[in-house]
């Protein structure tokens, strides 16, 4: 399951900040939102819309970075993504 | 939420808290060149929308993820556009929360249309003042830019070296600054003068840090608009929003909580969140 959300995720990735920049950069589990992708904050809200489009809103990206301050949010990993991605699936199963 | 079209330009537009007609709309305004609604989407849009709002929050013209136009940058564009993107989503009166440039676009929205802003949090607002060199500070610094952007092909230098974040974002202002008419609009923006604050009916509450290069503004307001309450933020400057978060929703949930219905929740009363 995981590994369909990771698939998923760096496609919406490649979708938020355009095919040519993630050329250079490969992606995974580890790889952070802000000092590896360079995602700004406002790609980041863009990326939260793609998830609730293929996931519904069970997937809520602004109730998962609620309790986190700006700092927090942009050391996330896409791991971290994934991990969330799948809890709340397994939630709804 | 999909993007809305008004005045024939494409506004990206965020909604949190379902639409539910019970519920007071609050909508966000930021501010200029580097900023956009992720500014308030990160910070306090998501409490108000727990605390019982819908929040809806969009980027101003050629900011953020919304359609860049060649002019139309002046505050009175500004809250043609703000009615527009509300005439849109169906939403008649709105409470407004603006920060910074927001400020101003807010105080003539409400001047403009009282009977469709309810109330307004002004944080850091750029606009009240007695005389045309009230925008002067925000041109001085913007214009600066624009010159150093011009000369020094900095964004493409840090494309260049992988700084992809921080070159789109100075790509971005050097768009804003020195290919629209951006300066000028805002030079021909007039401040919002005393005898105008003193016919605002709406209540308000402004938020100033104390180091604050506009803190006059702030006492300004409070001592013209009738229904003003100021806060001022001890040992903050001009970004409270992003480094003073947790104070400013002590504040600003109870006074949206009295004015607009919303709930006071209770970790705002312990400052826990």
């Amino acid at each position: 399951m995981s590994d369909d959300a990771l698939t998923q995720v760096v496609r919406m990735l490649a979708e938020v900040v355009g095919e040519d920049f993630l050329l250079d950069v490969e992606i995974g589990r580890d790889t952070t939102f802000n000092d590896d992708l360079g995602l700004e904050s406002i790609e980041f809200v863009a990326l939260a819309d793609r998830l609730r489009d293929h996931y519904g809103d069970g997937v809520d990206l602004a109730a998962f970075i609620a309790g986190m301050d700006i700092d927090e949010i942009m050391d996330l990993t896409v791991g971290d993504l994934v991990d969330h991605i799948a809890a709340t699936e397994a939630a709804h199963a | 939420m999909p993007d809305v079209t008004a005045r024939g330009v494409r506004f990206h537009v965020q909604a949190i808290g379902p639409p539910d007609p019970g519920r007071p709309v609050v909508v966000f305004l930021h501010g200029l060149v580097l900023d956009n609604l992720s500014s308030f989407y990160y910070t306090i849009a998501g409490p108000v929308a727990d605390a019982g709002a819908h929040a809806v929050l969009y980027d101003l013209r050629g900011h953020g993820r919304s359609e860049p136009t060649p002019d139309g940058y002046g505050a009175d564009d500004a809250v043609a556009d703000l009615f527009g993107i509300l005439d849109a989503l169906g939403h008649h009166r709105v409470h407004l929360v603006a920060n910074s440039f927001g400020g101003v676009v807010a105080l003539k929205a409400a001047l403009a249309r009282p009977d469709r802003i309810a109330g307004m949090v002004l944080i850091e607002a750029y606009g009240p003042g007695e005389d045309a060199g009230w925008v002067e500070g925000l041109l001085n610094t913007l214009t600066a830019s624009a010159l150093g952007l011009e000369y020094d092909r900095l964004a493409d230098q840090l494309l260049a070296a992988g700084w992809r974040k921080t070159g789109r974002q100075i790509a971005a202002a050097d768009a804003l600054i020195n290919r629209t008419t951006l300066l000028d609009d805002l030079a021909r923006t007039e401040p919002v003068r005393p005898a105008e604050l003193a016919a605002v009916r709406c209540p308000v509450l402004a938020v100033y840090g104390q180091h604050s290069d506009v803190a006059e503004a702030g006492r300004l307001l409070l001592r013209t608009v009738p229904g003003c309450t100021l806060h001022v933020m001890a040992g903050h400057a001009h970004t409270v929003l992003r480094e003073g978060t947790a104070e400013l929703l002590e504040v600003m949930l109870p006074w949206l909580a009295h004015h607009a219905g919303t709930r006071v929740p209770v970790t705002a009363a312990g400052g826990a969140r």
